[in-house]
């Protein structure tokens, strides 16, 4: 292998379908989800010999417990890859996802590997709380006032940038009660048909009258969070959840979710020995750090970033999927940077899709692979906001 | 059967009282199986589904803790009737209808075991009538059960025998709900309505009647017969919307319909505006309009004159008040006989009618005037029966007003009174017993061994028991506590009582608990704390704003201090103490609870520490004593490690100055233990106490050591809990010194600005909350606070 900047080509996206905290995956372990994933991606690849993958670097927004001990080289054996395959877990909040794939591409792009896996898991049901198993706050913290956005809940934040960009409840409200009802129009067409795997589990269950454990198997196909009788009524009664006279509210906030994601990456080598066709090519990402009171402007910081680098205007992206964290947060990316509503998250968005912190951003990259093939469009991109202030902006383009 | 043993019991009916019933009884550790009809459509159960779900929402709460709920399984009559033959007890509970009710007996009949009690929780309809429906075998088990709503707090359960119930069952039902289910209960006649019903029905029949009389308005009414009149604060009509005006016209109906002959009969109709009230469906709270309207913050009421609702606005005029201020019950009632004014007359009528009708109808309905007083105030909340209340007013002196206004015609009908009234009697209520119009002799308490639990009974006008200052031997006492024995009960366990108002513990008082544990240390095996209800409502603050105000902030770090030393002899005590607590205990009241070598608490105990309030934190060794105990729990747990995952609900328990809403509550929140001992009826805390100090001296009792090598999560611990006030305090939550108060009760919970994982002993943390506590009475926004909830009993959120 010749180490020399080459092209990083993705020849397969795939996801399970999302679920709702202490929904459908109640039971499911986020370390199965990763093997999930990575096992049907490899799958959907082709008949590549699996020795050759360099690493499956994998997105995680709280490693631990169940999702820690490195998530990805148990999520990897589990997939049934062989132990010679190594693995790295990664945590950048919730663009961990869109990270992951970015540094597998990475390392082909530098010519260190010719395989690479980027994935994302992460499972919010079995997070005791937000901020992990165990708040651990450093005291130096409340020593300073400039300090103090470190502390700062994510609610919080979103609330100082509805405030700083005048974002009103109506509008958040309404951008929220969209994105339900740009999903479950996608569901109703069969729009996610291509990006997800239909994921089969099994729950073992105490049957107290018989005294016998009951397996109960299951099939997840469509995503769970988008609501279809979802009104504006409905959201305006709704009470804000982190400042009382505020204006963010569970209805016009990311859903808390579980779910997993993988894309598997190939250098144009591999392309020719494989006979593969790829489904896009990875152009570049880019990360940023803004105040940590309002991290939910991140992408104002990451998105030019990324273009540049890029060498594209955002006019040339066709397909923008923009991480809902908060429809307040949202608003404000969108109208700060201009950008044109019909191209950013045209099938919903975190709101009714959930956010899987760390698994939301492997999991849109395979939204916009395949729906940049199935429109017709040539570039699209991930982006979201991030805990403690930085903003992560991704490009695909499709070949 | 002496003693009823139920092990599992099935309530039929899910509506508002059965489902009610079935969560106290749940409450009470006893499964349930709650039956109502089949859903036609959807899951089989889904009627008692939804009213489970409806309780989760309740209030007043049906659950005493949440875990309750569990024990209670929905059931349905076309799957779950087998079921039955596992039921001790069976509460029939679906709607007043003798036909309906018939069909359901006799459906249930070949399922039911032969031992099973089963009652109906009818309020009106004939028990003996009901008995019919079932066999033979099983009629010597049915009686009537009726229970008040809400049935978890409403004190009164009217037991309705029928000719055939075996007095076996009735005494051993009666026991059973008196200690299971906490409850006092009235043996009612089977007459129409009962006992409780029957007059507290009549009595607002009366009241509405005479509204319309003295031409007053509904607010003004309730103004004069609410706790000015010792009636409950909801008065009449307020009640009425509370009950329910469709309630309240249907039990109406029932006297009209089955007492033709009660020569009171021509006035048991609802007053025409409550009728057109039902069909406009303003049925009172739960359609949110009724006699009352809440529009914003504004109440209104109907105004009958004006068909129309008009702010609330009532006054009483300053002479009627002055009468019902008069202490002497005679006097007051000749000055409101005597006033001029309508507002005095309608409440002579009002209470001249219902002793009227009590007095003729005391014979029909109740076996004696104890049972109709004490249906009353336990059905209906008033201070004292209507018998207590005429005795108090001088039996002789009302009786002859009440004659006088039956034969001028001013009364609600013009029935005499009976002879017994006047036979020369100065009351029905006597230490020997109680006047049975039934049997013309004077009946004494029950004689049922489970009453010998009751050490002070409920106290009866005209008994004069004993009181329990009035009890037993002294053994030292200052102005705040008395130290005594019942040498009858147990001559080796003392009995500490506070004797200040409200039980406020101030410095007299908290000399007197070091000097009574002193003593009992060297001259006694153990001891109980015990009073009437409430326990304690926390620290004097009269005297904490004196010291204030004349900036002795020495004589308050002293008697913090002292506070603790309180506390801590209580933990150290060489003999057992148990903490015998009703009502409320809260602040220092349950830092004392706490440090308690054991507690007995009866199940409507509400405590908290709640200076958070006064812009304090707990100091009389509340924090110290959580500190310790989350380093206890954490230290049990799987993962030791995580300290914080202990500290974070109590210092919410702190921060939020949260009360427990049940004694169950208060072992979940960590109050209390769980190898406290929880009593349903809170009249036997005081035995129940004595015995358990007994049963612990007698196991040789050994005192604990100081807690040293105590864990505390330090400053990083400060920290994460300082990262939630900071997102509240942003967020509009709190206030700047709520965000204060909260960060002190962190730092006195975290064991100071030290280092997570360093190890201190108790003193250390004593150090720690007394400083902290001192601080904060520095503070102007504190003294703000402890001013405010002086003078008005309500917290200042500043």
């Amino acid at each position: 292998m010749t180490k020399q900047i080459q092209d990083a080509y993705i020849v397969s996206a795939t996801r399970l379908p999302v679920a709702k905290k202490g929904g459908m995956y109640k039971h499911v372990r986020p370390d199965d989800m990763l093997a999930f994933a990575i096992k049907k991606a490899w799958e959907q690849a082709g008949d590549i010999d699996p020795h050759l993958i360099g690493d499956v670097v994998t997105g995680c927004a709280m490693p631990e417990a169940e999702q820690g001990m490195n998530v990805s080289r148990i999520g990897l054996l589990l997939a049934g890859l062989p132990d010679t395959v190594p693995g790295i877990t990664i945590n950048r909040f919730c663009s961990s996802g869109i990270n992951a794939v970015a540094d597998a591409a990475n390392q082909i792009m530098l010519g260190n590997a010719d395989v690479m896996i980027g994935a994302g898991t992460e499972s919010m049901t079995v997070m005791p709380q937000m901020m992990g198993n165990k708040i651990a706050m450093n005291p130096i913290v409340f020593e300073k006032e400039e300090n103090y956005g470190i502390a700062y809940g994510m609610g919080l934040t979103a609330e100082e940038v509805a405030k700083k960009w005048k974002v009103s409840r109506e509008d958040q409200d309404a951008f929220a009660m969209a994105s339900h009802q740009k999903a479950i129009a996608a569901i109703a067409a069969g729009h996610f048909k291509a990006e997800i795997s239909p994921f089969a589990y099994k729950e073992h269950h105490p049957d107290l009258k018989t005294g016998q454990v009951k397996i109960v198997e299951r099939l997840a196909e469509n995503d769970e969070g988008p609501r279809a009788n979802s009104s504006l009524e409905g959201l305006a009664k709704l009470r804000p959840v982190f400042n009382v006279r505020g204006s963010v509210t569970a209805g016009n906030s990311s859903q808390m979710s579980d779910g997993a994601a993988a894309v598997v990456l190939v250098s144009e080598k591999i392309l020719k020995q494989y006979n593969l066709t790829p489904l896009a090519r990875f152009v570049g990402f880019a990360v940023a750090g803004v105040p940590p009171e309002i991290m939910g402007i991140g992408p104002i910081a990451a998105i030019p970033k990324v273009l540049d680098r890029a060498g594209i205007k955002k006019e040339d992206l066709d397909w923008i999927e923009l991480n809902e964290a908060f429809a307040a947060q949202s608003l404000a990316v969108m109208r700060e940077l201009d950008l044109d509503p019909s191209k950013v998250n045209p099938l919903g968005g975190a709101i009714a899709l959930g956010h899987p912190l760390g698994a939301t951003g492997a999991i849109r990259a395979a939204t916009v692979v395949h729906n940049l093939k199935r429109t017709g469009g040539k570039y699209g991109m991930v982006t979201m906001c991030i805990g403690t202030g930085m903003g992560a902006a991704g490009i695909i383009e499709r070949l | 059967m002496t003693k009823l043993l139920i092990k599992k019991a099935a309530v039929l009916g899910a509506g508002v009282m059965g489902a009610q019933i079935a969560a106290h009884l749940a409450n009470a550790n006893i499964p349930v199986l709650l039956f109502d009809l089949p859903a036609k459509e959807g899951p089989k159960n889904a009627i008692v589904q939804k009213a489970l779900d409806g309780l989760k929402k309740l209030q007043p709460a049906p659950f005493a803790s949440k875990s309750a709920m569990k024990f209670i399984d929905a059931a349905n009559y076309d799957d779950d009737l087998e079921a039955l033959k596992d039921c001790d007890l069976i509460i029939e509970a679906i709607a007043e209808r003798m036909d309906w009710k018939s069909d359901l007996y006799a459906k249930i009949s070949p399922f039911l075991n032969e031992n099973a009690v089963v009652a109906s929780n009818t309020s009106g309809l004939s028990i003996n009538e009901l008995s019919h429906a079932l066999p033979e075998n099983i009629r010597h088990n049915f009686c009537g059960i009726h229970f008040f709503n809400p049935p978890r707090y409403m004190n009164l359960v009217e037991i309705i025998p029928t000719k055939s119930t075996s007095a076996k069952v009735v005494d051993a039902l009666e026991s059973w709900l008196v200690s299971r289910l906490g409850k006092g209960v009235v043996r009612a006649f089977d007459t129409p309505n009962f006992v409780a019903n029957r007059i507290g029905v009549f009595s607002m029949l009366a009241v509405m009647h005479h509204t319309q009389a003295y031409d007053l308005g509904f607010d003004v009414v309730d103004a004069l017969t609410g706790p000015s009149i010792g009636r409950p604060k909801s008065a009449t009509y307020r009640t009425a919307d509370v009950v329910g005006l469709d309630v309240m016209a249907h039990a109406t109906k029932t006297m009209r319909d089955t007492l033709p002959n009660d020569p009171w009969h021509k006035h048991f109709n609802p007053p025409v505006w409550i009728e057109k009230l039902i069909e406009m469906g303003a049925l009172g709270q739960k359609t949110k309009v009724g006699i009352f309207k809440k529009v914003g913050k504004d109440i209104l009421v109907l105004d009958l004159k004006a068909q129309d609702y008009r702010p609330s606005n009532a006054v009483v005029a300053d002479e009627v008040a002055a009468i019902l201020k008069i202490k002497n019950p005679s006097e007051k009632f000749a000055a409101l006989r005597a006033s001029n004014h309508p507002q005095a007359q309608f409440l002579w009528a009002i209470f001249r009618d219902v002793f009227h009708y009590a007095a003729v109808q005391l014979e029909n309905i109740a076996d004696n005037a104890r049972d109709l007083d004490f249906a009353i105030r336990w059905g209906f909340g008033w201070a004292q029966g209507p018998f207590e209340i005429w005795q108090s007013a001088g039996w002789k002196a009302i009786a002859q007003a009440l004659a006088e206004d039956i034969a001028s015609g001013k009364t609600l009908s013009d029935t005499p009174l009976p002879a017994w009234v006047n036979d020369g009697r100065d009351g029905v209520h006597t230490p020997e017993g109680s006047w049975s119009a039934h049997s013309k002799t004077y009946v004494p308490r029950s004689g049922l061994a489970v009453y010998k639990h009751q050490i002070f009974k409920e106290p009866l006008l005209g008994e004069n028991a004993k009181t329990p200052e009035a009890s037993g031997e002294t053994l030292y006492e200052n102005e705040g506590v008395r130290l005594w024995k019942l040498p009858e009960v147990d001559n080796g366990i003392g009995i500490i009582s506070i004797k200040t108002k409200m039980h406020a513990i101030g410095d007299e008082v908290l000399d007197g608990v070091i000097e009574a544990v002193k003593f009992a240390e060297a001259n006694l095996d153990g001891a109980v704390m015990w009073h009437e209800a409430p326990f304690a409502v926390g620290a004097n603050l009269k005297k904490v704003t004196e010291a204030i105000e004349q900036s002795r902030f020495d004589i308050l770090a002293a008697m913090v201090e002292k506070f603790q030393r309180a506390s801590q002899i209580l933990k150290y005590s060489q003999v057992p103490v148990v903490t015998a607590v009703q009502g409320m205990a809260l602040g220092g009241g349950c830092e004392f609870v706490m440090h308690a070598t054991k507690r007995v608490i009866a199940l409507e105990s509400y405590i908290g520490l709640v200076e958070a309030g006064v812009g304090l934190i707990p100091a009389g060794g509340g924090c110290k004593e959580f500190a310790i105990r989350a380093a206890d729990w954490a230290a049990k747990s799987v993962t030791p490690g995580e300290l914080m995952n202990f500290i974070q609900p109590v210092f919410t328990n702190i921060a939020m100055a949260k009360v427990s809403t049940s004694a169950l509550e208060a072992i979940e929140m960590g109050f209390a233990k769980d190898t406290d001992t929880i009593l349903f009826n809170a009249h036997e805390t005081l035995h129940v106490a004595i015995k358990e100090a007994r049963a612990i001296a007698d196991a040789n009792y050994i005192p604990p050591l100081k807690a040293r090598g105590i864990v505390v999560a330090g400053r990083g611990g400060i920290a994460s809990l300082e990262m939630i006030l900071m997102n509240m305090l942003k967020g509009g939550m709190i206030s700047e010194h709520d965000y204060r108060v909260a960060k002190y009760a962190a730092i006195a919970l975290c064991g100071g600005d030290i280092e997570g994982g360093s190890l201190v002993d108790e003193e250390w943390l004593l150090i720690q909350e007394r400083t902290l506590f001192v601080e904060l009475l520095k503070n102007p926004l504190t003294q703000a606070r402890i001013k405010h909830t002086l003078e008005t009993g309500k917290p200042l959120r500043n």
